[in-house]
């Protein structure tokens, strides 16, 4: 904008004119008044973009004019025209806020300056205001954006499935989204704001993000890892976490915590396995008729045993077919019972137990079929283990099915000069875990048949074995968290071991 | 005078009834629980007929049957085979013996599969030793 229209203010008509002449011929636009009054009146009417006014008026003087003009806007421009040697008012007239002075009598050149200048002051603030206006434009236009921007990732965060929560630095939650809602059964506004990190997760997940934290920038983020969580109704669901540590400026300001829901994927993994586990039994199925008709021809052989016993009145006859029939009915039971935990899904029942006891009852089991067999059963305990913390089922079985399987090794064994042996030892390991180890001096397992030690339908004992029982063996530990272990030498022996958790009971202190 | 039958079976259970339907025949039973202990049977006592199981510990029946079939003064012996293996899976361990060994042995004269009747089992012995 041009600053081109000039209030001038004079009580001396002459010198209006004159000024006004001049300024005329210079381009500009011009209005007079020859008192202050008359002044403060056009300038309000005409509204000019600079006044240069006489300092000493009658009435209303150049002061008095300015600081009314500055009242109605500070920024006009207003030039003072003064006498020689009036500096006081001068000083006063720059001090509210005049822009320029010049002295009388008016020389055009000094004049023409001032004006200049005050349109250079007038075009800079001018500029300035553009500035500003545009500043405020752009800020916003940016506050748009950034409202916007929030608005998304509010919404992001709102409708993720994951479970999004975030904490300050003082471990206060301030994010805490639905889906971290349904998943921690904790209504948002019950938490935002309101719970800590120790309030929220357990004590376990808590020191994980709070380590994290304390390790600073090496562990912004870490890989995808897997829990157990605890919702406030009692479920427990499996999920995968990840946690980012926020830095600004090298500050820790906050932690963000990603979980996902992994209860329908573990179901799908579990039916898979599942699945696997039925079709593995399909497949045993033909190696299992085999069995199966085995039995049948102990049961037929049996009956007819007995029949002659009967009809002959012979007792040992009766006895002898007796003892093969109930034989047989065993087998069948202890097929079935393979058959049911191979396929069926079992938590271990974990109950104080003793496992030298256990050890003793299979042993006792045992031990005529081994004489008769000619292998000599021996047992070594640690006595240090004491009760502990499991599935008395689990251990009784699996070790069953090792030590039948150790006798058998015997029986099998070629070289018959041998004098065979099956050893039973527990031990304590370092109170991880505890073994129990079968070790016999039977006939070893050349490589091929250590390859296939626990795969299903499969069986080193012909039509004998059902190919289920380390099979079942397997799972039943697999299931107690431990591990079975495999040493062998063709023609020298094998050692099994089995290792499981070691949880200690602590036997009540009676005094 | 009582024939002597040797039944070679691992099985507990088969021995036991085929003694019983033995002894209710009027032959002579005697027992044998491998292959190995089978041979030293039919050395030391000289059976009139071997019943044979196939599938057994220390020296499957398969063994010991080629091994009575190639011995000149044992292959007079009758041998009834008695199993739970298909004569067809029999037959092919065998030929696979006859080519990795060499030469040829004669097919079984009786192949029983278990389970078996007790009138069955003693008309194939009746068969054999006439």
């Amino acid at each position: 904008m041009l600053a081109n229209k000039i209030l001038i203010v004079d009580d001396e008509d002459i010198i209006v004119r004159l000024l006004s002449m001049s300024l005329r011929s210079d381009g500009y636009e011009t209005v007079t008044a020859n008192c202050g009054e008359q002044g403060l009146a056009v300038f309000k009417a005409e509204a000019p973009d600079i006044v240069v006014t006489d300092i000493k008026m009658p009435g209303m003087d150049g002061l008095e004019l300015l600081k009314k003009i500055k009242d109605i806007d500070p920024e006009k421009e207003v030039i003072i025209v003064t006498g020689h040697g009036d500096i006081d008012s001068t000083i006063t007239a720059l001090q509210f806020g005049a822009s320029d002075f010049i002295n009388k009598p008016v020389r055009d050149e000094a004049l023409a300056i001032a004006l200049e200048r005050a349109k250079a002051k007038i075009a800079i603030r001018e500029k300035l205001k553009e500035y500003t206006e545009n500043l405020e434009f752009k800020i916003a236009e940016a506050t748009d954006e950034i409202r916007r921007k929030s608005n998304f990732q509010r919404l992001l965060i709102r409708s993720s499935n994951d479970a999004i929560v975030a904490f300050d630095h003082d471990w206060k939650v301030v994010v805490f989204n639905p889906g971290a809602a349904n998943m921690f059964g904790e209504a948002v506004k019950d938490v935002r704001n309101k719970m800590s990190i120790d309030e929220l997760y357990t004590p376990k997940i808590a020191k994980i993000f709070k380590n994290q934290a304390k390790e600073g920038k090496q562990q912004n983020t870490f890989p995808w890892r897997e829990n157990i969580i605890n919702t406030k109704d009692g479920r427990q669901i499996p999920v995968r976490y990840t946690s980012n540590v926020l830095h600004e400026k090298g500050e820790f300001v906050g932690t963000v915590n990603f979980f996902q829901d992994l209860t329908e994927i573990k179901r799908l993994e579990k039916e898979l396995v599942q699945s696997e586990r039925l079709a593995a039994v399909g497949q045993t199925v033909s190696g299992l008729a085999h069995y199966v008709k085995n039995i049948l021809i102990g049961l037929k052989g049996g009956s007819y045993v007995v029949d002659v016993g009967i009809a002959k009145n012979d007792t040992e006859k009766f006895k002898a077919g007796w003892k093969t029939i109930k034989r047989n009915i065993k087998r069948v039971g202890d097929l079935t019972q393979d058959l049911l935990t191979y396929s069926k899904q079992r938590e271990p029942e974990f109950e104080s137990c003793s496992p030298n006891d256990i050890v003793n009852e299979v042993i006792e089991l045992i031990t005529d079929m081994a004489r008769s067999n000619g292998v000599f059963v021996s047992k070594e305990f640690d006595t240090g283990i004491g009760e502990v913390m499991a599935d008395p089922q689990t251990i009784h079985r699996s070790l069953l099915n090792l030590v039948n399987n150790a006798i058998d090794a015997c029986i099998e064994d070629e070289d018959t000069s041998k004098k065979h042996e099956v050893k039973i030892r527990t031990y304590v390991d370092n109170n991880n875990y505890f073994g129990l180890e079968v070790k016999d001096n039977g006939c070893g397992m050349d490589e091929d048949i250590q390859k296939q030690l626990f795969n299903p339908m499969f069986s080193s004992k012909g039509g004998k074995g059902t190919g289920l029982g380390l099979l079942v063996t397997g799972k039943l530990i697999e299931e107690h968290k431990g591990v079975i272990e495999t040493e062998t030498s063709p023609g020298n022996g094998s050692t099994f071991t089995i290792k499981l958790p070691y949880e200690k009971v602590n036997t009540v202190d009676k005094n | 005078m009582s024939k002597k039958i040797l039944v070679v079976d691992d099985d507990q259970d088969v021995r036991s009834f085929v003694v019983t339907v033995l002894e209710e025949n009027q032959y002579i039973p005697l027992v044998a629980q491998d292959g190995v202990e089978g041979l030293e049977m039919i050395e030391k006592h000289k059976p009139d007929l071997v019943i044979l199981d196939v599938l057994m510990p220390r020296g499957s029946g398969i063994r010991l049957y080629r091994k009575l079939k190639t011995d000149e003064e044992l292959k007079k012996i009758p041998v009834i085979m008695f199993t739970g293996i298909a004569l067809k899976s029999f037959l092919k361990s065998q030929k696979a013996l006859d080519e990795f060994q060499g030469g040829e042995v004669p097919k079984p004269d009786v192949y029983l599969e278990k389970p078996i009747e007790p009138e069955d089992l003693v008309a194939a012995i009746k068969k054999k030793l006439g």
